[in-house]
């Protein structure tokens, strides 16, 4: 399924890529990992299968994340979810939207949870999918996907990759394949893979900095500063983000909010918005119509 | 296209629940469906779930449709469903502790004592009370259509009922794991349901997730057995979005 025509817009001196279609209530989709990866990378295609559905009754907007897709790198090296964070919301800023209805997938779950926590206003709802990078626990993330098999950069790589986050591999097309890859031939991703692969920003700075942050996350969620209607979604058959995370999470969530939900997804790893994408967005769009 | 039919089945087990269900239970939640599609809601009566499945069987037509069912109802939908799976586009099973499984597990006491007479106004709404998140949703409208129905069909319990539950029950298990459940289905479960725990409703969602592709699972927060009364919104959204998914 094609993406729109990707547009760009100036946030705070980062030229940054967002994808725009249909008209209605905003909703913003935030897709997962992070800058600087070598054996795959996720962009704004990663949400293909539901922009367009979607778009036809939603204004839906797709941004590349700071040093993802096709946005500029951090300034300053400053390779830190906090970055992500900013820039996102800067990004909503931007744009001038109303209260938005966030949806966020792995790694993105977290931004946007953090970015509700800090900045409600420019929240409407959140949904949260197979997020561990959010969820208390222990993610099995670096055991299931440590060390693939293949030489970086390949595309055998990357499919090893998708398809190990999957429940059937064959959802892991060519065409997703040749979206990773053109991200990790752009210059600009290939210089945030030097910094946080060879530099090592990823051990020495993202992660210890995203630790000490989500510390203080799982506790604000705890604390019921989340305050918006959030909707917690979850492939029943994801190996990295396990189904048991999940449920801690949206326990988390329920003990302050009444409007929150639970939603499994049978025959679905990480991407359940990939494997069942009707089922994906008939939840997403039912949700979003009577927040 | 004519979009197929919601069918309700309700549940309670005639003679023993100390609250008398029938369609009424379903509340404000038929509107919601009715302003999109058709809706039927049926009244099963059968002392026995066998004779429940043979009311909700003659009440399936040629046209398929999906079926919703709360506790007992779930079952009885789970149960036609399998025998039809021509008919049946879907299965939604609500708060259906009837069908999960309970293993070696320990009496449930929610609805031990409760206050004679039995199935009178006040008992009765002391049962749903008991059920309930909040008593907020037990109104005048409930209470009375809860009374019209005792006065109607005066619960006799059957000693039958327990052993044909048990012969339902093994026979849907045994469809789960060997050949799979042959019909999309979802389980609906309230995050404080006091007769079932979390646990039994996600193991009841993965016996049918065993060889059933499509197989969901949603929990709905501060809501007890009747999740459809306490959040209809949420109950219409997620059983729209399953039915209209396809």
């Amino acid at each position: 399924m094609p993406m729109p025509e990707g547009r760009w817009i100036d946030v705070e001196g980062l030229r940054t890529r967002y994808y725009e279609a249909g008209s209605g209530e905003p909703i913003v989709m935030v897709y997962g990992g992070n800058f600087g990866t070598s054996d795959s990378a996720s962009s704004a295609y990663t949400w293909n299968l539901n922009m367009r559905p979607l778009s036809e009754r939603f204004r839906v907007i797709v941004p590349d994340k700071v040093g993802q897709g096709y946005t500029d790198n951090p300034q300053n090296d400053d390779y830190t979810m906090r970055a992500v964070v900013r820039h996102l919301a800067a990004f909503l800023r931007a744009m001038e939207l109303p209260p938005v209805h966030l949806v966020g997938h792995s790694r993105g779950g977290y931004a946007c949870a953090r970015l509700t926590l800090e900045q409600h206003d420019l929240v409407r709802s959140v949904t949260l999918v197979n997020s561990g990078t959010l969820s208390p626990g222990v993610g099995t993330n670096e055991v299931v996907l440590s060390r693939p098999p293949y030489p970086k950069y390949t595309p055998e790589c990357v499919r090893w990759v998708y398809q190990s986050y999957s429940f059937d591999p064959r959802v892991v097309t060519d065409e997703w394949v040749k979206a990773v890859l053109e991200i990790l031939a752009l210059p600009k991703y290939q210089e945030s893979v030097r910094k946080v692969e060879q530099e090592k920003l990823g051990v020495k700075l993202f992660l210890p900095e995203l630790a000490r942050e989500k510390r203080e996350t799982l506790q604000w969620l705890n604390d019921g500063r989340l305050q918006r209607p959030s909707q917690v979604v979850w492939g029943f058959d994801d190996r990295t983000a396990t189904l048991e995370r999940g449920i801690e999470l949206f326990r988390m969530i329920a003990q302050h909010e009444r409007r929150a939900q639970f939603h499994v997804i049978n025959q679905s790893g990480h991407f359940p918005f990939r494997e069942h994408p009707a089922r994906f967005n008939a939840l997403l769009a039912r949700f979003v119509a009577q927040c | 296209m004519l979009k197929e039919a919601l069918v309700f089945l309700h549940g309670g087990v005639p003679g023993v629940t100390p609250y008398c269900s029938g369609p009424h239970i379903w509340g404000r939640s038929l509107e919601l469906f009715a302003a999109e599609r058709k809706v039927v809601a049926l009244e099963l009566r059968g002392p026995t779930v066998d004779a429940q499945m043979q009311e909700a069987r003659a009440a399936l037509g040629e046209d398929p449709v999906h079926l919703v069912g709360h506790d007992l109802g779930g079952l009885i939908a789970l149960a036609v469903a399998a025998e039809a799976p021509q008919r049946v586009r879907s299965v939604s099973a609500v708060a259906s502790v009837a069908a999960a499984p309970t293993g070696d597990g320990v009496v449930n006491l929610t609805l031990a004592h409760p206050p004679p007479p039995l199935w009178s106004r006040r008992s009765q709404a002391w049962a749903l009370e008991r059920v309930s998140y909040s008593h907020q949703h037990i109104d005048d409208a409930l209470l009375d259509a809860c009374e019209r129905a005792a006065r109607k069909n005066p619960p006799v319990r059957s000693e039958e009922l327990p052993p044909s539950l048990m012969a339902a029950k093994a026979r849907f298990y045994e469809l789960c794991r060997e050949r799979g459940y042959p019909v999309p289905a979802q389980i609906i479960w309230g995050t404080h349901d006091p007769l079932g725990s979390f646990d039994q409703g996600l193991w009841l969602f993965r016996l049918v997730a065993q060889k059933q592709r499509i197989a969901q699972f949603h929990a709905i927060n501060r809501t007890g057995a009747l999740p459809f009364r306490e959040e209809p919104e949420a109950f219409h959204q997620i059983v729209s979005a399953f039915v209209e998914a396809g």
